[in-house]
């Protein structure tokens, strides 16, 4: 299994690493990493804010084979906190290096799964105590979920065969929501129109938004315009 | 009380989600008329195989009373793979916030009537609250369950009514099947509690369960034929041949135990 940093790649992908000291910087964790396995090549796909030296010895020693965040945490469905892998051989390999690198061992991994059976995982880790780290989890798993999906979507789409089988699968229920969003009407006027509430109105513009991977329903709505999914109007 | 099981603890309980396929067997398969598939008397089908998250609902002697099934919606789920029917063709809802139930069921001939603690009315309110919690402690929003009308109306009448429903009433063996909408917020959570009077953290710790269902009596076998059984179900590498070790030890415990009795 190869793994591949897609830091340093020549498409300038390192706008993914920018983008995940941006989420450092946001909740407050110290690092953030994602890896992703393609389900056409196996390739492992990899980046991080973890500072350099670590991830040479990391990518030297081959870790990754052991690693249980990867390993482990890919086969749950909710974020896997890293407290949950402590009684494993494997985690104390790859942790008592880690440690030498002063990389801290609190954190978690969050496990995407993709339509094509790909598992994409985000992981975080924080230097702060065990107690603290729990109330900063409470507060911050929502947006590390979103963030999650956002970089397993971008990296996605930069495996170009991926990319291909992944146009978005958007139901008439969503291209139809997302035509009255196009025409100016709220959450809650669709949902009087459609018949339905304005939660159901905004669970459909959340899926829409993912499957066209975009941040914010206006952006929705304009690659959805450009796909031909819905009409200007 | 619930336990929650998932692929990076399944090992310690294996015995706990046998039980809990046989018992969505006599649910699904004999009493709803679902069209599923049976295996040695226990009802599983290719999605358990995909690392689900078990949510299953104990009683005080540690038994299984009751369980539910949860996958992401990312991935490969009952909606997007099986359901067509209910969503008529349509692609299904896909988000990282949005988590899949299925299979939710509980065991009315270990539950009592009434509202009490070991009741059907609350097991089935701690169950729900189980996937709620479980989901919203995971940064999950919504859950998107597929029902039967029976269950639809179970929900209304806990204070836990679906906020609305995506595609239609689809025909499922003997009976129909829907797909309904709940949040995971703090205020649904708080009035299923309310509503069946649930209190206090519902998890149940890893450790006190096997201890409990250990001093319980449940591993009858002879030391070395236990060890054995436990080898098998560990070495085992697919859900089929996990099943096929579990049978084996039942048949065993089964087997020395009619012996015992003869001989006393």
């Amino acid at each position: 299994m190869e793994l591949v940093d897609l830091a340093a790649t020549p498409q300038g992908q390192s706008d993914f690493v920018r983008y995940l000291a941006q989420v450092c910087d946001q909740t407050g964790v110290e690092y953030a990493s994602y890896a992703a396995a393609s389900p056409v090549n196996g390739k492992v796909f990899a980046f991080t804010t973890y500072p350099d030296r670590w991830k040479q010895h990391y990518m030297q020693q081959e870790l990754h084979l052991a690693d249980p965040t990867l390993h482990t945490a890919s086969r749950s469905i909710a974020p896997v906190d890293w407290s949950r892998l402590e009684r494993t051989e494997s985690f104390n390999s790859v942790f008592d290096q880690a440690r030498d690198f002063g990389i801290p061992d609190v954190g978690l991994t969050i496990p995407i799964r993709g339509p094509y059976g790909e598992t994409g995982l985000f992981s975080v880790t924080s230097s702060t105590t065990p107690e603290d780290w729990l109330k900063l989890r409470k507060r911050i798993i929502a947006d590390l979920q979103l963030a999650a999906v956002y970089m397993h979507d971008r990296v996605m789409k930069s495996d170009r065969l991926i990319d291909l089988l992944r146009y978005p699968a958007l139901s008439r229920r969503e291209i139809e929501i997302l035509q009255w969003v196009a025409a100016g009407k709220t959450q809650q006027d669709i949902g009087d129109i459609l018949s339905i509430s304005p939660r159901t109105v905004e669970v459909h513009l959340r899926s829409s938004r993912e499957k066209l991977n975009a941040l914010s329903t206006a952006q929705a709505v304009g690659r959805a315009i450009s796909m031909g999914l819905i009409s200007p109007s | 009380m619930i336990l929650v099981i998932d692929a990076l603890n399944r090992h310690l309980f294996d015995d706990v989600l046998d039980e809990m396929f046989k018992l969505r067997k006599r649910v699904f398969a004999d009493r709803m008329g679902w069209d599923v598939t049976v295996r040695n008397g226990r009802e599983m089908d290719e999605f358990d195989e995909l690392d689900p998250a078990y949510i299953v609902c104990l009683d005080d002697r540690h038994q299984v009373t009751g369980c539910a099934r949860l996958l992401q919606t990312t991935g490969p789920h009952m909606l997007s793979d099986v359901f067509y029917d209910i969503l008529d063709g349509e692609p299904p809802l896909r988000s990282v916030t949005i988590w899949e139930s299925t299979r939710f069921c509980v065991d009315r001939d270990k539950l009592t009537k009434g509202r009490a603690r070991n009741s059907v009315s609350y097991a089935t309110c701690e169950l729900m609250a189980g996937i709620l919690e479980y989901g919203r402690d995971s940064g999950i929003q919504d859950i998107i369950t597929v029902i039967d009308p029976v269950m639809d109306r179970v929900m209304k009448r806990s204070d836990n009514a679906p906020y609305g429903y995506v595609g239609k009433t689809a025909d499922m063996g003997k009976v129909k099947a829907l797909a309904a909408l709940c949040d995971c917020t703090d205020e649904r959570i708080a009035r299923v509690r309310a509503f069946a009077g649930i209190e206090g953290d519902i998890f149940l710790d890893e450790q006190a369960v096997l201890e409990g269902r250990k001093s319980a009596g449940m591993d009858s076998l002879g030391t070395e034929l236990e060890t054995y059984c436990d080898a098998q179900i560990a070495a085992a590498t697919s859900q089929h041949e996990r099943a096929a070790a579990l049978a084996l030890r039942e048949a065993l415990t089964e087997m020395l135990r009619s012996r015992r009795n003869i001989n006393a």
